[in-house]
């Protein structure tokens, strides 16, 4: 068969209307669903202006951690080259996050960021 | 079907008469489900798409710039819906080789008369990867010309061309496969005399 052909064939098919009439209930079932939509109040949006500042902390907060623990473990390997570093004043929060358990308590953030993430993905795909 | 009706019923629903979108839903319900229906082949499901297409589109109203007509806006809105419902749950098809068994294999020319092969392509069509069938779809079923269809998708017009042109390629192949491809080109043959 060549392409003509099959173009020929799905002209003709084509052009033989298979008209649908619309179920007579059509338009009532629109206008229900379009009246329930402008008597739903609008979705609360997410209060970005109130969330801000401990945002904004919180960023502030890892960046100072994770610098602190750079500096640290590069102590640790590094100590024979560099100088000795004052004692900073976040030095004892450090080393109790470090006894704590910092890295997995990090992971487990990141983990929770990637299914926050994904989620809001996949509704606002659906939507 | 009345561009300045379609502005004007517009205007009211954005200014907060909601009751203004049953006119929108009367002139433009025959068109959308027929469209849906093209896509799907199933009436339930293309009233279905076209009820949420209507509902999209009164969400997204504050979005027609009017540069385009209503129209246009509006079966974009709708084929893009419908492509992306049809993405997510497939039409439900039948496979090539059950399309192609005759119905009455003492017939002279194998029971696979012309309703038949009509019904084969249009099967094949629906069994093509998305982005062909919805060109075809819209070219060949709903009689878009290149640059409607091409509007519609959202795609150039030399997409929507090299669309076509492949899905024509790959809808000959499948069609050549058939286990009465013999017969398929015989019907095909006896039509072009």
């Amino acid at each position: 068969m060549r392409n003509q052909e099959l173009d020929r064939i799905l002209s003709r098919i084509g052009s033989e209307k298979e008209e649908i009439i619309p179920s007579s209930g059509f338009t009532a079932s629109v206008m229900d669903s379009v009246r329930r939509e402008a008597t739903t109040p609008p979705p609360i949006p997410f209060p970005w202006k109130r969330a801000l500042p401990g945002l904004a902390a919180g960023c502030v907060a890892l960046v100072l951690i994770l610098t602190e623990m750079v500096t640290h473990l590069h102590q640790h390997t590094m100590a024979p080259e560099i100088p000795a570093l004052t004692v900073s004043a976040f030095d004892p929060i450090l080393k109790a996050a470090l006894n704590a358990g910092i890295g997995w308590i990090f992971l487990a953030l990141l983990l929770s960021l990637a299914s926050v993430m994904l989620s809001l993905r996949l509704t606002s795909a659906k939507t | 079907m009345s561009a300045s009706e379609d502005q004007a019923d517009v205007e009211k629903v954005l200014a907060g008469d909601v009751s203004a979108v049953e006119g929108i839903v009367r002139r433009w319900q025959g068109p959308l489900i027929n469209l849906a229906y093209r896509f799907c082949r199933d009436r339930g499901r293309a009233e279905e798409m076209a009820q949420e297409a209507f509902l999209r589109a009164y969400r997204a109203l504050k979005g027609w710039r009017k540069d385009a007509a209503f129209s246009t806006w509006l079966f974009a809105l709708a084929t893009n819906l419908y492509c992306s419902e049809l993405r997510r749950i497939p039409a439900a098809t039948v496979s090539l080789d059950d399309v192609s068994e005759p119905r009455d294999p003492r017939a002279p020319d194998g029971g696979l008369e012309e309703r038949d092969r009509d019904y084969a392509v249009r099967q094949a069509v629906l069994l093509l990867p998305a982005k062909y069938r919805e060109a075809l779809t819209l070219f060949y079923f709903h009689g878009m010309d290149v640059q409607a269809a091409a509007r519609s998708l959202g795609l150039s017009e030399g997409t929507v061309k090299a669309r076509l042109f492949r899905g024509r390629e790959i809808l000959r192949t499948k069609l050549e496969r058939l286990s009465l491809a013999p017969r398929f080109e015989r019907a095909c043959n006896k039509e072009a005399l």
